[in-house]
């Protein structure tokens, strides 16, 4: 089955019981609230849902809890991004074995890999499953990160049929063209996914959709974001982006820590960060409070489960 | 008070002869050339112009030279960029008293200088001319400090004659942070790409360009900005692509670890007969072998062949 990937897709937060245990009853209802709030797709565990900081168990317990959740009513894809690539291999084919609809992963971080050894790395992982696979660019100034360049793309693209598409975090021009117009090109349909929240730049220019941090926040900002986008409604499209960029300022200040303290005043409690991330202060969350109620947040998106 | 728009903003390439000095003939042809292919300002000398490679008094001639060539036909922006405030600052006003229509500044080269230095930096510049005043986010590799939007919120504070911000950092974060945030105090603050990633920069809520392609492909710059002004951001990007694949290009050829371009720009300037010389030193120009290369990737430029060939 061909999956299609479009709109602000939604990467639920891994709640957490009080001693910081992993919440599987929290998570069922954290994954059932996107989708019932008109999320296109379920992606986790990315760095919003802490998965570096779970153990690989937990992070295929999660990822059996959202398949069964979303229960097909929209695809999920399942991050497998480790430090190490036997992890990566051993979650991907696991992510197969339960059923999710396709996986995003990284080379190992940490190591600043060549792009050879990204492409070694990608091809490894990418012939180990049948799944359709989406790789995470992931450059920082400086060279460091993980980046993907178009040359290494255009190779990863001949050798992997499965390989169906980019999550984009450059949030670059030049960047992401050199990426589009070579992938898009020679892949029709190769969906390429702002990672996140800053899609109105690439909108125009082939991206099929954005993964989401705000969603957990403000649905309905995200969904009415994306359908201004398809209505080539700019002007509408760029204050809803506006928006989404001012909560991004907000949460990406020890993420997803603010976001998580952001969630209790919207009626959705998911519990503590697990350190070394902090967990947001009652000074904090009552800073975010002022913030979303001037935002216009607390007042148009939905409370409660 | 009328507010400066610059719109479409050719910058050129600063041409040399072979021992190295400024070509003022091939700048004079360079200069018809622009005003005839759709420039609505000029900039110089930007880093396209190796504003780095020329001296103090170098460039001052360079601008008199041009706003006397201009002669008013269109506006013309001078970039005064320097590792010292003094230095820039004189040149800010220099570049007044000679008739230029803006000033176009960036953090200062070398230092790494904190942020609070660099806002009194560009504070100082701001202030000793009554010109309208754009900082430029510079590629964040050759000069060495990013603008932050932290800084850049702060010079709307502080400098009433700020218009705009110049962007070569082509960040979505940086330019949606900055517009959306200075629009708040300044409604009219700009955004204009200092290259030719127009689509992006403009649907974020940019407007105008600054162009160091045009030089080359000065016909598919100019459908792409108007389509972009007009808000036609889907009928943009197959033009888009195109000449990101020219950019992609130039930035690849050469020996430049800073992948700045310069080698490439001015290699293919003389493949479409408008020879303006090789880079000044340390830049080198490019070698056989990637001038072969070179050639080849020019040649698999389709759209290169509906431009204009020679002067």
């Amino acid at each position: 089955m061909a999956i299609t990937l479009k709109g602000v897709m939604q990467a639920p937060v891994t709640p957490l019981k009080d001693d910081f245990s992993f919440d599987g009853k929290g998570f069922e209802k954290m994954v059932d609230f996107h989708v019932r709030n008109g999320a296109p797709a379920i992606a986790w565990p990315h760095h919003k849902a802490e998965s570096l900081n779970l153990t690989i168990a937990e992070r295929k317990l999660g990822a059996e809890i959202a398949v069964k959740t979303a229960a097909k009513r929209v695809p999920v894809s399942i991050f497998v991004g480790t430090l190490s690539e036997e992890d990566s291999l051993d979650l991907a084919r696991h992510a197969q074995k339960i059923g999710a609809d396709l996986i995003l992963t990284i080379s190992p971080y940490c190591r600043r890999p060549a792009q050879e050894e990204i492409y070694d790395s990608i091809v490894r992982i990418g012939t180990n499953t049948d799944l359709p696979l989406l790789t995470y660019n992931s450059p920082w100034r400086n060279g460091e990160g993980v980046e993907f360049t178009s040359e290494l793309t255009a190779r990863l693209i001949e050798r992997l049929p499965n390989y169906i598409g980019m999550k984009d975090a450059s949030f670059h021009s030049q960047k992401f063209l050199d990426i589009s117009r070579v992938a898009l090109n020679m892949r029709p349909g190769f969906s390429i996914i702002i990672g996140v929240e800053h899609l109105l730049a690439a909108y125009p220019l082939g991206a099929c959709g954005s993964f989401s941090s705000s969603g957990a926040i403000a649905p309905n900002l995200c969904n009415r974001f994306f359908a201004a986008l398809v209505a080539n409604d700019w002007a509408a499209a760029r204050e809803c982006q506006y928006k989404i960029s001012r909560l991004w300022r907000l949460f990406k200040e020890q993420y997803p820590s603010s976001l998580k303290g952001a969630m209790i005043m919207m009626g959705r409690p998911v519990g503590p960060t697990r350190p070394p991330l902090p967990t947001a202060t009652k000074e904090r969350i009552e800073f975010l409070r002022e913030q979303l109620d001037q935002l216009g947040i607390l007042q148009t998106e939905p409370q409660g489960w | 008070m009328t507010i400066f728009k610059p719109g479409l903003v050719h910058a050129p390439v600063t041409p040399f002869r072979a021992d190295q000095s400024i070509d003022y003939d091939a700048f004079a042809r360079l200069i018809e050339f622009h005003l005839g292919n759709g420039a609505d300002a000029l900039a110089l000398p930007m880093p396209e112009g190796e504003d780095m490679s020329l001296t103090d008094p170098e460039k001052r001639e360079l601008l008199e030279f041009a706003i006397g060539r201009v002669n008013g036909r269109v506006p013309v922006i001078a970039h005064v960029s320097d590792a010292g405030t003094a230095l820039a600052v004189a040149r800010a006003v220099h570049a007044e008293k000679a008739g230029a229509a803006a000033i176009v500044s960036h953090p200062p080269y070398f230092w790494h200088p904190k942020p609070a230095m660099v806002v009194e930096h560009l504070t100082q510049i701001g202030r000793a001319v009554g010109l309208p005043l754009f900082i430029f986010n510079p590629p964040v590799e050759s000069a060495g400090t990013p603008l932050t939007s932290e800084t850049a919120l702060e010079l709307v504070e502080r400098l009433p004659n700020l218009a705009g911000v110049v962007d070569s950092s082509f960040d979505w974060v940086f330019m949606a942070e900055v517009i959306s945030n200075a629009r708040r105090t300044r409604p009219e603050f700009q955004l204009l790409p200092g290259a030719e990633f127009i689509v992006s920069a403009t649907v974020l809520g940019g407007g105008g360009a600054f162009s160091p392609l045009s030089g080359i492909a000065p016909r598919l710059v100019r459908r792409l900005y108007e389509l972009c002004e007009g808000e036609k951001f889907i009928e943009a990007r197959p033009l888009q692509e195109k000449i990101a694949a020219l950019n992609h290009a130039v930035k690849e050829a050469g020996a430049s670890g800073l992948k700045d371009g310069l080698a490439g720009i001015k290699a293919a300037m003389t493949l479409m007969g408008r020879a303006c010389g090789v880079p000044r030193p340390p830049v080198r120009a490019l070698d056989q072998a990637g001038r072969t290369k070179f050639v080849a990737a020019i040649a698999g430029i389709a759209f290169l062949k509906d431009e204009p060939q020679g002067w």
